[in-house]
């Protein structure tokens, strides 16, 4: 069983699959050119205290996102 | 004189491969209208003149960031005889976006695979050969931080400027049929266009106008007549109606 969940509510260890990416225009473009699209896995490594920005693990590299980056990506988590 | 540009995503250790390239012999300026900086140098490898210019570091090449901007101008306006994309070895999968988007672009690539020590120490194996011939163009393992690699570049750079890679040779992306069918339409137009010819590789513009690039947009306006450019609106209009 997987539920979907968006990246900003992760904890560092989890991960899961993009299966939507909510903006449209150029956000969705610069999201999708660093690698984020939808079905690829990746995983949370760490979230700064205010939650922003989080750093995820993805395709053996790192990203930094920003909050409002990390709301607009929805996973596939598994359910544990 | 061979005009090589080098390019690649950031920290892939393209200044350093500049570097060693040009030695002490650069010069730097700025690209015109924009304050990014340009530099550029010489070298002489087997007789041959190469004048070097370092592109500002990408992820992807759309019009939206200045930096981007300067290098899909100068690969598209300018045309270099050689392109140098520089590859993060230990990245492959993320850096290659960009070598698909240059070859989109009928650029005359040559790969540099850099980090190849890292990509060994990592226990990583990469099958040049067979990277290569996918993508249809040279691609030679560099450790830019030893100079390891660097005189195969060269050895490269002069073959690539020597032979004018033959249109669609590269490897490229397929969309889908259905795409496919919209980009062959929109470039029949273009093809028609005798004042475009040979100004912008054919395809590369088709997909830039599907995509609604606003400067190729810009750029083009003025140069397809405007029946030309009505044909190639109504085919967008058109799909995009049966899309919805």
């Amino acid at each position: 069983m997987s539920i979907l969940k968006r990246l900003d509510e992760l904890v560092p260890g989890q991960g899961g699959r993009i299966a939507s990416i909510s903006p449209c225009g150029n956000l969705r473009r610069k999201l999708m050119e660093m690698g984020l699209v939808i079905g690829s896995e990746l995983m949370v490594i760490r979230v700064a205290p205010a939650g922003d920005p989080v750093e995820v693990l993805l395709r053996g590299y790192s990203l930094a996102l920003r909050k409002n980056e990390a709301k607009q990506l929805i996973l596939e988590v598994d359910a544990a | 004189m061979i005009r090589a540009a080098l390019i690649g995503n950031p920290n892939v250790g393209k200044t350093e491969i500049f570097n060693r390239l040009t030695g002490l012999s650069q010069k730097v300026g700025n690209f015109p209208g924009v304050t990014v900086e340009k530099k550029a140098g010489m070298l002489v490898h087997r007789g041959r003149e190469i004048e070097v210019v370092d592109l500002p570091g990408a992820y992807s090449l759309t019009a939206h960031a200045v930096d981007e901007l300067v290098a899909s101008d100068y690969i598209v306006l300018e045309r270099p005889d050689v392109i140098v994309d520089i590859v993060d070895g230990i990245n492959l999968e993320r850096n290659l976006y960009l070598t698909l988007l240059l070859l989109e672009m009928d650029a005359n690539l040559v790969v540099a695979l850099n980090r190849w020590d890292m990509v060994a120490a990592r226990g990583m194996e990469i099958d040049i050969e067979k990277l290569s011939e996918l993508l249809g163009c040279p691609v030679v393992p560099t450790v830019a931080i030893t100079g390891c690699g660097l005189e195969d570049l060269k050895d490269s750079i002069v073959d690539a400027a020597g032979q004018k890679r033959a249109k669609g040779q590269g490897a490229a992306l397929n969309y889908g049929d259905d795409i496919e069918q919209l980009i062959n339409k929109v470039e029949d137009v273009i093809k028609e266009c005798t004042a475009l010819n040979g100004r912008y590789p054919e395809r590369w513009l088709a997909i830039k106008m599907l995509e609604g690039d606003e400067r190729v947009m810009e750029q083009t306006r003025a140069i397809l007549s405007s029946s030309q450019l009505a044909d190639i609106l109504s085919i967008i209009e058109a799909e995009e109606a049966a899309i919805k």
